[in-house]
């Protein structure tokens, strides 16, 4: 929770991460490309505050007793969903696996959600490994990254007939929300990875039954997104990179990216998310309830956000879609429109 | 004029297909070097070793033929540095060869579709700087946002003759400059390229305070330095 001039603002961190990419974890003859994933993100963390950098030492691997003072102890944050992101072919035992991410749940009882994730390329096995994970940790969620290497390939699409048993399943299993996160490749390769007409396309076959986080806001295609998230009531977006990436480094683009939001996609269907460790929960929440539209012509044709805003997007929002209570006082005095409505959409035709 | 400053010069006209922007000016030349005897080595940096592949590739191939055009450059070696698909993108350019010879089984076209949707958007983008400039024809808009624009519709195949319609969709069809959807969404594509160049550019700059991964000695690295860090000014407003 975070206070600031008398308004409370409930937290809820919808797309965090506990990483080992120290070298001890690089896999043998992929070096190259765990140190290169590392040092991209770590360059990422560069964008933030100065005094919030980390030496690259400290940024491969922290400890628990790091991740709970900058996530819980300074970061404000009530509730995080652990996103598992595998890339085994290039970290031994994965980048931070559902299993890695399971073993600190316990030392916080009730703060931490834990997502799975599949990948279509696994087929039978993975689709039992998804009911095994589910059955287990009881998941609500899964984190997609289609741009992860597998056996040769250097990518997917939720399209692809292959992701279709898994997306079926996860209706089946009740793992209602399918966090999307688009890299830079796919198969093919002279296609658009970053394209995201493969999550409209899903997301109007499975409205009612999944909702689908766009992360990043669909960065580096936000028009792309914009244009789709706008159609699909069950289309989310996901702040991460966009905070962390934008409001200290480039805040004239910051505004204007989340007037283009808040016109498009709207204040109930935003989501806060650190993408701690890349970057530290603190300043981003601390700046978030501060920030306003600058007052100037530029920026005339964009919604306002107020403190109901960004008391949605900081924290009720995401508690909606994972069922989380949220103390009486934290709430809204009125209720965010359903997830799955479709007048959630803001109508731009016409 | 040097031969280097021309093949700086030519290096200019090529453009990040993603972010509609030459690549000097974004700051992924990393290293030119010219010997005496003309031959030319240019080392392309990219804001982080997993940019796009399509894309990286686009650049090292287009930067190639761009400097190979200089009647006085002899051997033309561009090589993209650190950068994880490097060694097969390096390998293709260097032989001249397409992408699918670079990345065989993992291709289904070539990169021109490619190339063509993002010359759409980067004139849709362009497009939404000169909407607020009274204009009937095409040949009443000037300066360098209406240069690219005369150039992405050649390269798309739309009319670029002075006595064209001023504005027009990504498809080429004429559109009126109050068309509140237009403006929505070129002013919104504008807002996305120049985000992404911010971004690209951040990165990149966070990027050259690691050193590049060492290369075998032997040949001349006497202006191997980077060629000054990207402008890094925000130019939304």
């Amino acid at each position: 929770m975070y206070e600031r001039n008398g308004e409370k603002f409930f937290v809820f961190d919808s797309h965090l991460h506990f990483w080992d990419a120290s070298p001890a974890n690089w896999k043998p003859g992929a070096e190259e490309y765990a140190k290169g994933w590392i040092e991209c993100f770590h360059a990422y963390q560069g964008l933030g505050p100065a005094e919030t950098h980390w030496t690259l030492e400290h940024f491969q691997k922290y400890s628990v007793e790091d991740f709970e003072k900058d996530v819980f102890d300074e970061g404000h944050v009530d509730v995080a969903v652990f996103q598992s992101t595998y890339l085994k072919e290039w970290y031994t035992n994965g980048f931070n696996d559902i299993e890695q991410n399971a073993s600190i749940l316990d030392r916080f009882p009730g703060k931490l959600i834990l997502n799975g994730r599949w990948d279509p390329r696994e087929g039978e096995a993975g689709l039992r490994q998804l009911e095994e994970d589910h059955a287990k940790y009881g998941i609500q969620g899964v984190k997609l990254y289609t741009a992860e290497w597998y056996n040769g390939s250097r990518g997917w699409k939720l399209t692809d007939p292959e992701a279709r048993p898994f997306l079926d399943k996860c209706a089946e299993l009740g793992i209602r929300n399918i966090h999307v996160h688009k890299g830079p490749t796919i198969w093919p390769l002279d296609k658009d990875a970053f394209d995201v007409s493969d999550i409209d396309h899903v997301a109007t076959d499975y409205n009612g039954d999944l909702n689908f986080i766009v992360e990043h806001v669909g960065l580096p295609r936000i028009e792309d997104f914009c244009f789709m998230a706008t159609q699909e009531p069950n289309v989310y977006a996901g702040l991460a990179v966009a905070i962390g990436g934008l409001m200290h480094a480039r805040p004239k683009f910051f505004a204007k990216v989340m007037g283009e939001l808040l016109f498009w996609v709207g204040e109930d269907k935003m989501l806060f998310g650190s993408d701690y460790a890349i970057w530290e929960p603190k300043w981003q929440v601390e700046g978030f309830v501060d920030w306003e539209m600058p007052d100037d012509e530029a920026y005339s044709d964009f919604p306002r956000l107020g403190v109901e805003g960004k008391k949605k997007i900081l924290g009720l929002n995401g508690a909606k879609l994972y069922g989380v209570q949220v103390p009486e006082e934290l709430r809204a005095p009125v209720p965010s429109e359903a997830p799955a409505d479709p007048t959630a959409a803001v109508g731009v035709e016409g | 004029m040097t031969l280097r400053a021309r093949v700086l010069e030519a290096l200019g006209t090529v453009y990040d297909p993603e972010l509609d922007e030459p690549i000097t000016t974004l700051g992924f030349v990393g290293s030119c070097v010219v010997s005496d005897a003309g031959d030319v080595q240019v080392r392309l940096r990219l804001p982080t070793p997993q940019c796009a592949p399509n894309f990286a590739f686009l650049m090292a191939a287009d930067a190639r033929t761009a400097v190979r055009r200089l009647p006085e450059a002899r051997e033309v070696h561009v090589v993209l540095e650190d950068h994880y698909t490097g060694e097969e993108i390096n390998e293709a350019v260097a032989r001249g060869a397409g992408f699918d010879s670079a990345f065989p089984g993992e291709t289904e076209g070539d990169l021109e579709a490619l190339r063509a949707l993002f010359h759409r958007k980067a004139l849709l983008a362009r497009q939404s700087r000169l909407l607020p400039v009274p204009a009937s024809t095409l040949g009443e808009l000037t300066g360098p946002d209406a240069d690219r624009c005369r150039a992405l519709r050649r390269a798309l195949g739309i009319d670029a003759s002075d006595g064209a319609p001023p504005f027009v969709t990504g498809d080429g069809m004429p559109v009126d400059a109050s068309d509140v959807r237009f403006r929505r969404m070129s002013s919104l594509t504008a807002l996305s390229l120049e985000t992404n160049g911010g971004i690209c550019r951040d990165l990149l700059k966070n990027r050259n305070r690691i050193p590049p991964t060492p290369r075998p000695t032997g040949h001349s690295v006497s202006c191997d330095v980077p060629l000054g860090t990207p402008e890094g000014e925000e130019v939304a407003a």
